[in-house]
């Protein structure tokens, strides 16, 4: 037992060696960049913060690094970024997600979306696309709606997490039509899609870089998208509105934050260097295969940008009363 | 042929000059580890897991730790065999007739059996998983959250109830991994739980912190009490080459210990340590002279050395093909995997198919390695125990201290870290079985996040895992194995108090 407390005595005066000499430096960034990515790997915001990761080196001296951060339908690994040190060397992959725009108009939130993180700079908007399993019965919205209605059963739907753009986008298809849709949800994109490749689920709801490989795999078939106008790589997929749904939502922005309080500079760094990234033929090139349009945008820009998407969001949610429990 | 073509492309990944030398470094490593008592491979995975951050591929990542993994195998039966010392758990039975081989005078003809031993069966066990993972992988599809979630909770009993130990403090082991792993946000909704205001828990427990604390703080605190003695059977190992009667002897017992092990090694909760007792018991009932058994029978060493390489071997087909881990140690290699941003399940094989068969490759690399490693070097590795603990402990320490620091760069974690090890030092002394733990840490938000999607396909009815048939299948074979288990222990009882 001695031992064990001469042991654990020296490891305590090791820890506090640790934590004495983590003091930072002086010159941005004078070591690796942490990107956190709140969702399991695989998934759309995973497949765009490797993208980036990639590029990354090209632009500046320390490499970024990503990792996953996955659970509570995204709000684990963000509050962690929330509540990490402000000073640029942990980030937000994926600001703009459902539960940052969405989430907070339907529960309580740990942490204020857009007042504790500051806004680096957008990259992507993801649209949200509903697909169902090739063998299935349904074509097309109508085929799904009629079906329900004359059956009288819900329509089991896989979803990336809860309360994320497209469990919204989804939960809205069904009070538009008058239908129950139960949204199952993952801990992200991929798991959710495999799960509707096993034939779990009768539909499911994604964004084109999860499900693309499933279509031209024909394992999936596309029925309908849920934005204002068609996605450009899927350009025979007719929208909701198209199909007589009212439902168009934003889809799932996806941003880079930095804790709120992170010096000036160091976000005029970040910014700065995703702002080449995204102008770099590589980088262009990639998200052309993975069917993302670059979407790029300044730090003031994205902020608010990212008010009027929570607003708008809010309003759906109001419109068509929905609630997420 | 697919399967040809994804083999030689592996190959050529693990072919490459930074691959090959960290299957070297994990057989090197495992082998060590193996050899030296109180460090199993479960523990030295969970201290080197924060390395992987440094590691740029995630391929080279993983074949490190199976190198770790397999390799340990290897070197587990030399002390077994020289000391009396099981240098990993998967090595116990070894000790029986090892350990009077060596007494014998025949410590090299045990050691090299050991060794060949283990290089057929590794390498069989790696054929099979060539051939038949793909098979699996395509079949694996049909695993939606009902059948994920009876196999996680039969794969939780089964490492319960198989592993040996006391029933009940498994029991209890599975139910408090559990109950760490619901620390933290509600994986659905995003609800915080358990977390008592602390922000840090808010996130839940760190998995490595947990697994280096457990596991590999833990044994170094009980070793620290307890300075390993042992008496030495024999310094002088002599020829390794087994003799032709020798050879004879053991050459069906290798294949049985080798179709044990494989089996063992697929079923979730299964793996090196049970295949090796069953395969014992195997070889005592069907041997000529049973009589032999524990006074130095070669078969006694053969059979359950070959064993615990195949399962350690097919072990990873649950885990590629499934995504389910099966055990601790390849619960850590899961964690290892998602870390590098690759969740392992059906589509492993056409996403990452470098990773897939890289490590496959890589396994059949790290095998002939072992053999060379162990066969002429043996002598060498069994000077190891003699590294005074007092010297090893604080170097281990501090490494771990270090790795829980560098994951997230919060003191917290370095505190959760002690706990997590007085709390591994304190199961050990009151003989519980930290396995369960860890494996039920992990699968814990899959038991449960499965269970809840499931009743919302349901539409909230629980015999959704009693109508689907796999599910049903897997409920009705524990459930099998489970009545098997207690009639044998009634049969037991009864035949022992007449």
């Amino acid at each position: 037992m001695k031992r064990v407390i001469a042991a654990i005595a020296a490891i305590l005066f090791a820890s506090f060696l640790l934590t004495a000499a983590s003091t930072a430096a002086d010159v941005f960034p004078s070591k690796p960049i942490t990107g956190v990515v709140p969702f399991g790997p695989g998934g759309s915001t995973d497949i765009l913060a490797r993208t980036v990761e990639k590029v990354w080196p090209k632009y500046s001296t320390q490499p970024l690094v990503i990792v996953n951060k996955p659970g509570g339908g995204g709000v684990v690994g963000t509050e962690g970024v929330v509540r990490s040190k402000p000073d640029g060397y942990t980030l937000y992959f994926g600001y703009g997600s459902g539960h940052d725009v969405v989430m907070p108009s339907l529960q309580k939130m740990p942490y204020d979306t857009l007042k504790d993180l500051a806004p680096v700079a957008r990259l992507s908007i993801h649209s949200v696309v509903v697909v169902t399993g090739v063998n299935s019965q349904f074509n097309s919205v109508k085929d799904m709606v009629a079906w329900s209605k004359k059956e009288n059963k819900p329509i089991t739907t896989a979803v990336s997490v809860k309360a994320g753009a497209v469990d919204l986008a989804l939960t809205s298809l069904g009070k538009a039509a008058g239908i129950d849709i139960v949204t199952v949800p993952f801990t992200g994109g991929a798991e959710a899609t495999t799960a509707l490749a096993g034939g779990h689920l009768m539909i499911g709801g994604g964004h084109p870089s999860e499900i693309m490989s499933h279509i031209k795999a024909g394992r999936f078939k596309a029925i309908a998208v849920a934005l204002p106008e068609r996605d450009p790589s899927l350009p025979n997929v007719p929208t909701l509105r198209e199909q007589g749904i009212d439902v168009a939502t934003w889809g799932s922005i996806k941003g880079v934050a930095a804790p709120a309080g992170t010096p000036k500079e160091v976000i005029q760094y970040l910014e700065g260097t995703l702002k080449k990234v995204c102008e770099d033929p590589e980088f262009k090139k990639t998200m052309e295969n993975l069917s993302q349009p670059v979407m790029y945008q300044g730090s003031e820009e994205f902020g608010k940008f990212l008010q009027q998407a929570t607003a708008d969001y809010a309003a759906i949610i109001k419109r068509l009363n929905i609630k997420i429990d | 042929m697919e399967t040809i073509g994804g083999l030689i492309s592996g190959f050529d990944i693990a072919l490459t000059p930074i691959n090959l030398l960290f299957a070297f470094i994990g057989a090197l490593v495992g082998t060590a580890i193996g050899v030296l008592p109180g460090l199993g491979p479960a523990a030295t995975i969970a201290l080197l897991l924060p390395a992987i951050y440094v590691v740029q591929e995630p391929v080279t990542a993983i074949i490190l730790m199976a190198g770790i993994f397999y390799g340990s195998m290897y070197g587990g039966s030399t002390t077994s065999i020289l000391l009396n010392l099981p240098g990993e758990a998967a090595s116990v039975v070894t000790c029986i007739d090892g350990y009077k081989m060596a007494k014998k005078g025949r410590a090299g003809a045990a050691l090299g059996i050991a060794a060949i031993g283990s290089f057929v069966a590794g390498t069989i066990g790696i054929l099979g998983m060539t051939l038949f993972a793909p098979a699996i992988a395509g079949f694996a599809l049909s695993f939606g959250p009902p059948e994920k979630f009876s196999l996680a909770v039969v794969g939780l009993l089964m490492a319960v109830t198989l592993s040996g130990h006391s029933i009940t403090k498994g029991l209890v082991m599975m139910a408090m991994g559990l109950l760490l792993a619901s620390v933290g946000l509600d994986p659905i909704s995003g609800k915080t739980r358990f977390s008592f205001g602390v922000i840090e828990l808010q996130s839940g427990f760190d998995f490595v912190t947990l697994a280096m604390g457990v596991f590999g703080l833990g044994e170094i605190f009980i070793g620290l009490e307890s300075a390993i003695k042992a008496e030495v059977a024999t310094t002088k190992v002599g020829s390794v080459w087994p003799t032709l009667k020798d050879w004879a002897e053991s050459r069906m017992a290798i294949l049985r210990g080798t179709l044990i092990g494989f089996f063992v090694g697929v079923i979730p909760g299964g793996g090196a340590v049970i295949s090796s007792l069953v395969s014992y018991a195997v070889e005592k009932k069907v041997a000529k002279h049973p009589e032999e058994f524990g006074e130095g029978a070669i078969e006694g060493v053969a059979g359950p050395e070959a064993a615990n390489n195949a399962a350690s071997s097919s072990s990873f087909i649950p885990l590629l093909t499934l995504g389910i881990p099966g055990n601790a140690s390849i619960a850590m290699i899961f964690a290892a995997l998602l870390i590098k941003g690759i969740t392992p399940g059906p589509f492993l094989i056409q996403e990452h198919p470098e990773v897939f068969w890289g490590v496959i490759a890589s396994m059949y690399l790290g095998n002939v390695m072992l053999l060379v490693l162990n066969l002429p070097l043996v002598g060498l590795w069994a000077q190891l125990t003699r590294v005074p603990f007092g010297i090893m402990a604080p170097v281990i320490i501090l490494f771990t201290v270090i790795g829980s620091y560098s994951i997230q760069g919060q003191a917290f974690d370095i505190y959760s870290l002690i706990g997590f090890g007085l709390f591994g030092y304190l199961l050990r002394k009151l003989k519980f079985e930290p396995g369960p733990l860890v494996l039920a840490f992990v699968l814990g938000p899959m038991v449960e996040q499965s269970m809840r999607q499931s009743l919302l396909i349901s539409g909230g009815h629980f015999s959704i895992f009693v109508t689907r048939p796999i599910s049903l299948a897997l409920i009705g074979l524990f459930a099998v194995l489970a009545v098997g288990q207690a009639a044998f222990l009634v049969y037991k009882k009864l035949s022992t108090t007449n």
